[in-house]
């Protein structure tokens, strides 16, 4: 079957299709994942059908490990403990969250900006209007080694801006002390330091972030342009690193995707 | 100690008082004590103090209701089945309710604090957040940092130069409520606990907390319990009042018993969109019924049986969910 390792073209695959399988690629075999609601239980249940297959999945709400066979609907849903290790609690999974054993993590957001801080408290500010606040948001964001965010860009450039309105996860730059200096994560944290935002993955390419904390564009999906990706930004976005395209998914990661892991289309509509 | 009693869940719910400090075993929209929710709404508390790990549609119930009068936690929200808490998050714009926000391990450690009888826990987590900007100390800047509210301490938290590293730590300050009331599955004549699937964080909760009502889908004998304590999760000295009541989680998810709701909380979310479309909500499901078996008269059983588990998976492989 090697025709299912090729890679599908421009309307084959849909914009939700690619950003999965971008996601699923940034887990690597053996790592230790915590995954949020939604489209990161897909990225990491794809990952590790595909080159992660001894990567394991932990939920804030206590599920270590499982073996879910139908996509669970929220990180404490009975499917996430189907053939888990363990099923405990709270003070577990962030227990380890904190003791430095998360790789990598998913999250989702409502605001980022240019430094990874991201936003799902409120729009505009304490004035504005009110989300859903942080749940696990800033303590995987500012716990994990890698954090990877994944967010919508098509038409949603209000969502990427120089600074957000609040910062419920602090990035890779923040206000601190008395003054309110913008201040490097690593000078914060000192020997509580285990890594901070990798990447942002989007509808429209995936970014990274430099030595200086400040996010770049790494590859552009197919059928957008760098340019195009700086004009669904609010702020002046670096596309001069920009490596090329996001490979598109294979026939494999789509067969996964759509036929075994969300058959039920509760994701993947 | 006496052991808890057997009670209807309205004589439960008559020990609360109003301007009580009440949290809530389970996890966003799964094993909440919703039929408790139902009857606090009903017997019209006022003033509550909200201390929460995490929320869900049993807190944005009682937000709407115009139960609550501080609301302290990291999260409301419904899910997938309603984007955030709208009646939360109505009060909170409108500044009806008085709102603390933390992170995840916060809010837990506030709890696991209480439950541990130390003044506070210490946590990384997550020094930059605008959580911890004294701008948002929202307790602070309305003056009830001043001894005079019993459930509202001195400081949001303290920031402190551990000396064993060297590092900035923060120190999250205990929280005692005076209730917690939380669903489960089984529950001995004595107050045994014992609850399947994830235990979130109900053992902070509830150990945190001066008294304790239990609901279960079962009261059995003690005996039964007592042969694998392993796997329980409370002794009933913790436990106050024990009020059985089957499907008393619904519409949220009870693991190995029946799926939450979705439909059911999706209409719920929508209807929040505005306080008259909630009061009209609650008019129909919470005072239009007269307790909670009325309520599940009018859900019928053709709705429930649709939401039972599958006891060998733990949930439903016949729901539909896409």
């Amino acid at each position: 079957m090697e025709n299912k390792k090729k890679h599908s073209k421009i309307g084959e695959y849909k914009p939700m299709d690619l950003l999965a399988c971008a996601a699923a690629r940034e887990v690597k075999d053996g790592e230790v994942v915590f995954a949020g609601t939604g489209l990161p239980m897909l990225a990491i249940m794809l990952a590790q059908k595909t080159q992660a297959h001894t990567a394991v999945c932990i939920y804030e709400s206590g599920s270590i490990d499982g073996r879910p066979i139908d996509l669970p609907t929220s990180v404490a849903d009975a499917r996430c403990s189907y053939q888990a290790a363990v099923a405990d609690g709270l003070m577990d999974a962030f227990g380890q969250l904190q003791s430095g054993r998360i790789d990598l993590a998913y999250l989702g957001g409502a605001e980022v900006d240019k430094y990874g801080n991201v936003n799902t408290t409120f729009m505009g500010g304490t004035n504005g209007k009110r989300l859903t606040g942080s749940g696990g948001n800033t303590d995987i964001h500012s716990l994990a080694k890698r954090s990877v965010l994944i967010m919508p860009q098509i038409n949603q450039k209000r969502r990427f801006v120089e600074k957000v309105s609040y910062i419920t996860s602090p990035g890779w730059k923040f206000p601190h002390g008395p003054n309110r200096e913008w201040t490097h994560k690593k000078e914060v944290y000192g020997s509580a330091f285990r890594g901070g935002p990798a990447a942002v993955i989007t509808d429209m390419g995936v970014y990274r972030f430099d030595e200086n904390g400040e996010m770049y564009l790494d590859t552009v999906h197919p059928g957008f342009t760098a340019e195009e990706c700086r004009e669904n930004c609010s702020f002046d976005l670096n596309i001069s690193r920009v490596k090329g395209e996001t490979p598109t998914p294979t026939y494999e990661e789509l067969e996964l995707l759509h036929n075994v892991i969300d058959p039920e289309k509760i994701i993947m509509k | 100690m006496a052991r808890p009693q057997i009670v209807s869940l309205k004589e439960a719910i008559q020990q609360i008082k109003d301007g009580d400090m009440l949290t809530f075993g389970g996890f966003t929209v799964w094993r909440r004590p919703m039929a408790a929710i139902y009857e606090l709404i009903r017997q019209k508390k006022r003033n509550l103090h909200l201390v929460e790990v995490n929320g869900g549609t049993h807190d944005d119930m009682l937000a709407g209701a115009g139960c609550v009068a501080v609301w302290e936690s990291c999260w409301s929200g419904h899910e997938l089945y309603g984007k955030y808490g709208a009646n939360l998050a109505r009060k909170i714009e409108n500044k009806e309710i008085l709102y603390e926000d933390w992170a995840h391990i916060h809010a837990l450690y506030r709890l696991a604090a209480g439950a541990k009888g130390v003044p506070f826990l210490p946590t990384y987590s997550a020094m930059g957040c605008d959580m911890l900007n004294p701008a948002n100390d929202n307790l602070g800047k309305a003056g009830l940092r001043d001894g005079s509210n019993r459930h509202i301490g001195k400081y949001k938290y303290i920031t402190y130069k551990e000396p064993f590293t060297n590092s900035d730590i923060l120190l999250i300050p205990a929280a005692n409520p005076d209730w917690c009331i939380t669903h489960v599955q089984m529950v001995g004549e004595e107050g045994t606990v014992r609850v399947d699937g994830l235990r979130f964080s109900d053992e902070e909760a509830i150990k945190a907390s001066k008294h304790n009502i239990i609901i279960a889908e079962q009261i059995v004998p003690e005996e039964y319990l007592r042969r694998e304590p392993t796997r329980n999760m409370l002794p009933g000295y913790f436990v106050d009042y024990i009020v059985e009541l089957p499907w008393g989680a619904h519409p949220t998810g009870l693991y190995g018993a029946y799926e939450p709701d979705g439909p059911f909380i999706n209409n719920f979310f929508n209807s929040t969109r505005t306080q008259e479309g909630f009061d009209q909500w609650a008019e129909e499901w919470i005072f239009g019924v007269e307790d909670f078996e009325e309520y599940l008269s009018k859900l019928g059983i053709t709705r429930l049986e649709k939401l039972r588990a599958n006891p060998a998976l733990g949930y439903s492989s016949t729901l539909k969910r896409g």
